[in-house]
Formats: C-alpha cells, sequence, structure tokens
C-alpha cells in the first residue's frame, strides 16, 4: 500500500515541486500553504475531510459509486491517505532540490537542441534526483506509518484494510504485545533498509567529486 | 544573413535593435547592464517576452506578427553563455555530446580546441579556461548556424585570455559562421571581429568596423590596445573656455573629456579610458594637471603579464562598474599597494575618448 501510494504520487509530487521551484506569482503562497496543511492538521481531521468527501453521499465518492468505484473502507482508502499524507513531504524536499537546479542549464540545453521533456529528463532531474529521492523515501516512510487518517477513512478491516501501524495498535489492545513487537520489529527493517539505502546511493561518488 | 528586430522590455529601459550580421564575428560591446546578455538570449530564444522579427537566411525564427516562435531547440545556435554554463553532472564528453548532431563536428572542436585531454574529467574539476574551452567546443558540436559567446573570455585572467584568443580565431576561419560576440575588451574585439556593435541603455549607439568605431588612431596601437575601461554616460555641458565637455556617469561622478561642442547636453554616450591611463595615487594628489580625480579602492591586484592591473571600485559609487588601471610591478612595490588600500585614481581629460 505504502509502495502503491509513493508510486503515484511521485509524478504528481514532481511536477507539483517543479511548478512551485520554477513559479513566481499571486497565489503560490497560497497554494504551498494548502499544499502542506496535510503536514500539520491532525491526521485524524484530514481523515475526517477525505470521509465527507469520498464517502457514497460525498460530492466525490457520489461521482465515483455511480461509476461503480467504491473507495470508503476498501484498500484504495488506504492508497488515498497514505498518498495525501506523505504528499507534502515528497514535495517540499523535491521543491529545494528544484529550487537549487540552475534554471540557466535548461535554456542551454534547448540551445543544444532538446525539448522540453528531454531537457527536463537530461538536466533538470539528474540535477536534483537526491532531493526527489530523499522527498521519496520520506513519503514512503511516511506512508508506512499513516495512522490517523487511515483509521478514518479505511477503518480497520482484518486482512483489507489492516495496515502495519494499525496491526501494531491492535494487538497491542488486545494484549498480543508479543504479535505488536514482531510487526514493530518488520517495520524497523523496512525503514531502516529505505534510509541505508538511500544514503548508500546518494553518498556514492559520482560528478560532484574529482573523477 | 540574420536579421534581428527585436523589443523587449528590460527593468530599467526597453531592448530595442535592428541588426543585420553577415558571416563573420561581430563585437558587442557596451556597458555592464545595457542589454547585450538579453540580446544575446532573444536571439537564442530564451526570452519568451521578446517580440519583433528574427530570421536566418529567410527561415523566420520570430515573427511576432505572424505569430511564429521557433523554440530554442529548433534554432539551431550555439549558445555559449559567460560562465560556460557545463552540466556538472556529465563528463566533458557528456557535455560536449549532449547536443552531438554531427560526430566530424564534435571531433574538429575537440581538436581545435586542444581539449581530448579533457574528455573524462568532470566540470568541476576544469580550470576556467577549459571550461570556456569545452563550452565552445559543445556548441560547435551541434553544428550551429549562428554563434553566441558571451563574454567567452570575461571569467579568465589577461594570460589565460591571451591564450584562448588564437582558438577562437581558429573558430572564426574554420566554421564559417555568424557569430555574436559579447565582450568589454577593446584588444579582443580588434582581434577577432570584423564590425562592433555598441549597444546602451538597449539601443544601438554605432555600429561599423572596429577601428572606426573605436577611432583607434594608429595600427600599432592596435597590438597592444589591452584592457579598456568602458562608462555609460550623458553629457552634461560644455565648457569652452575651459576646453572641456562634462559628462555624468551613469549613477556616479561627473568628468571631463576634450571639448565636444557637437554633441547635444543630454545625449547618452559611451567613454573609453585605457587601463594604461588611469595614474594611480595613494594620497589625495594635488596640483595635478589631470582633471579627473577620484577616491576608490583596490578591490584586486592582478599580474597580467609584464604589468599589474588593478581593480578599483570607485567610492561613492555603489554597484559602480570596476575600474582597471594598468601599472609597472615597482609602482605597485614602491607604492605598497594591496587589495583593500584607499587609493585615488587620475585621468587626464585626454585620456579619455567618448567612442
Amino acid at each position: 500500500m505504502a509502495t502503491l501510494s509513493t508510486i503515484l504520487i511521485l509524478p504528481v509530487g514532481i511536477a507539483a515541486a517543479l511548478a512551485l521551484a520554477r513559479f513566481r506569482g499571486p497565489g503560490k503562497g497560497m497554494l504551498e500553504t494548502l499544499l502542506s496543511l496535510p503536514l500539520v492538521l491532525p491526521p485524524t481531521a484530514v481523515g475526517l475531510f477525505l470521509l465527507e468527501l469520498l464517502a457514497r453521499r460525498g460530492p466525490l465518492g457520489g461521482w465515483l459509486h455511480a461509476h461503480g468505484i467504491e473507495v470508503v473502507f476498501t484498500w484504495k482508502a488506504v492508497v488515498v491517505a497514505t498518498a495525501v499524507m506523505s504528499f507534502p513531504l515528497l514535495v517540499r524536499s523535491a521543491r529545494t532540490a528544484f529550487e537549487e537546479a540552475d534554471p540557466r542549464l535548461v535554456g542551454i540545453a534547448r540551445t543544444l537542441g532538446c525539448g522540453p521533456w528531454a531537457a527536463f529528463f537530461r538536466v533538470t532531474l539528474p540535477l536534483a534526483w537526491r532531493g526527489v529521492l530523499a522527498g521519496t523515501v520520506l513519503a514512503f516512510s511516511r506512508a508506512l506509518g499513516e495512522f490517523g487518517a487511515t483509521v478514518m477513512i479505511a477503518g480497520n478491516i482484518p486482512g483489507k484494510t489492516r495496515t502495519l501501524a494499525l496491526a501494531i495498535f491492535h494487538d497491542n489492545q488486545i494484549g498480543r504485545d508479543d504479535r505488536a513487537m514482531a510487526l514493530a520489529g518488520v517495520t524497523v527493517v523496512l525503514a531502516f533498509t529505505a534510509l541505508w539505502l538511500t544514503e548508500w546511493i546518494t553518498r556514492r561518488r559520482t560528478w560532484a567529486v574529482e573523477p | 544573413m540574420i536579421e534581428a528586430r527585436i523589443d523587449l522590455p528590460l527593468a530599467r529601459f526597453p531592448l530595442r535593435v535592428d541588426l543585420k550580421l553577415g558571416r563573420g564575428v561581430t563585437a558587442l560591446m557596451g556597458p555592464s547592464g545595457s542589454g547585450k546578455t538579453s540580446l544575446l538570449e532573444s536571439i537564442a530564444g530564451l526570452r519568451r517576452a521578446a517580440r519583433g522579427r528574427i530570421a536566418l537566411e529567410g527561415e523566420r525564427w520570430l515573427d511576432s506578427d505572424a505569430g511564429i516562435r521557433l523554440p530554442p531547440n529548433e534554432r539551431r545556435v550555439g549558445y555559449v553563455p559567460q560562465d560556460a554554463g557545463l552540466f556538472p553532472h556529465l563528463s566533458v564528453r557528456g557535455n560536449v555530446r549532449f547536443g552531438l548532431r554531427d560526430e566530424a563536428a564534435a571531433e574538429s572542436a575537440i581538436e581545435t580546441l586542444e581539449i581530448r585531454d579533457l574528455l573524462d574529467r568532470y566540470p568541476v574539476s576544469l580550470s576556467g579556461g577549459e571550461r570556456q574551452r569545452v563550452a565552445l567546443a559543445r556548441a560547435l558540436a551541434t553544428r550551429p548556424r549562428l554563434l553566441l559567446l558571451d563574454e567567452p573570455l570575461a571569467s579568465l585572467d589577461v594570460a589565460l585570455r591571451q591564450r584562448i584568443l588564437p582558438y577562437l580565431v581558429r573558430i572564426r576561419d574554420r566554421w564559417q559562421v555568424p557569430c555574436l560576440y559579447v565582450t568589454h575588451n577593446v584588444g579582443e574585439a580588434l582581434a577577432v571581429a570584423e564590425r562592433l556593435v555598441l549597444l546602451q541603455d538597449g539601443a544601438v549607439q554605432a555600429d561599423g568596423p572596429p577601428k572606426e568605431v573605436l577611432g583607434v588612431p594608429a595600427v600599432s596601437r592596435e597590438a597592444e590596445a589591452g584592457l579598456e575601461n568602458l562608462l555609460a554616460g550623458r553629457i552634461a555641458g560644455h565648457d569652452a573656455e575651459a576646453g572641456v565637455t562634462r559628462v555624468e556617469l551613469a549613477g556616479g561622478p561627473a568628468v571631463s573629456v576634450p571639448y565636444a561642442p557637437e554633441r547635444r547636453a543630454g545625449e547618452a554616450v559611451t567613454l573609453s579610458v585605457r587601463a594604461e591611463d588611469v595614474l594611480v595615487a595613494v594620497q589625495s594628489p594635488s596640483g595635478l594637471s589631470a582633471r579627473n580625480v577620484v577616491a576608490a579602492r583596490v578591490t584586486a591586484v592582478e599580474r597580467t603579464g609584464a604589468d599589474v592591473t588593478l581593480h578599483c571600485a570607485l567610492e561613492d559609487w555603489d554597484r559602480g562598474p570596476t575600474w582597471f588601471a594598468r601599472i609597472t610591478p615597482a609602482a605597485t612595490a614602491a607604492l605598497g599597494l594591496a587589495a583593500g588600500n584607499r587609493v585615488w585614481l587620475a585621468v587626464k581629460s585626454h585620456s579619455v575618448r567618448i567612442v
């Protein structure tokens, strides 16, 4: 679920980060604040908003229901909740990286025959990839640990919408601390691997040093 | 041939030029902030706000009236910005081959610019001169139909500049493409350009053969024509009695130049003072015949061949241009000159030319 939500937010997050990094104008501050809101709001509040929005009688949920798509209390809700909660982390990190990538280099790439897409993939992204990767890992870990919004909109249905974070809470509540500990161990391994991989990849000697 | 009629709003004034460039090198000179880089970027297609008409051999790159705007990647210009603008994540080879269109052209550029030994290195490990050569090779490898060089030698010290200049001459002779070459250096302009366009406040001030535009008196002076101070100003008034014309420098002091009654008061002019003609004093000079004396601070002392070039910032002129003064190493030692020193710069009226 965490992986799926991370994959889903990547293209949108990168586009949003790039837009925030490059464009100046009215409304930018407002947009930034809105995008970062899920970071500071109680997750349960975000979950509640999503629930209202996606419920069968909600504005978006009604339309989806008419098209035969149920979101609330299914695995899709888990993905939506984790995606919304982790999105700002990716955007913030990627945006800083894009701001540091010199836009003049993109102009030069254009004069060297690159279209806008080619310039992005051959210049902007390679210059900013560390920040994008760091943001992705942050977003992934957030998605892994997401609790509040998930429990509101997806519930805690065994085998369906019970995420690792929910399962740990549940097992502890029913007195199965041994199982909770084992699951917590799993999260430690997952998180450690992700962080360590990022460190390893970004630390590798690449272009920033003498050949 | 390239025609460029451009109208581009800038922060302080609009850039308005109408130029036709043939084969060969056209030097583009003018004070800092006169719109030189904006002009190059407009031609390259990097300024979306530029309006007007740009056409190469009749092929329209920009025609605002007809709604035509060719994106930069379809214009095939070789643009070399002032700081080289190499891609830091690519090796020299990766940079040169970035826009590769023609294997032979790339090979030839690598050969001409003598960068074969650098191919496996990364930009971070290159010197300023090496970077400029790589950037030139990268532009040439695309077989450009027009070269736009923005002060390709400006970030280099004088000795290095003199080493790279021959490469530029070689490029001019081997690749017969029109080239617009921004420089602050009269010596460079005389060495590589067949034509010189002087830009000030976004408008063409003078256009013609470099020697005529710069008014260089004799051929023998050409060889030694070195560093020049170019200053933008406006005619403030004439004093026939004193034999001088006063020119107010934009945002700076007023200076005296030889009496030039043909200039209207208020007319925008560019002044040129050779670095060799600037006298340096460590005390406020008195009883001097030189009419122009200004207080300044030495920002850098640069050894340039047999001479020393002082970089000075005028006091009471924030963000004014750097003034260059060329003196002998003996004078530097005798006056104990070092960066940070307060000095007075003196220039005879007759050493200031209106170009």
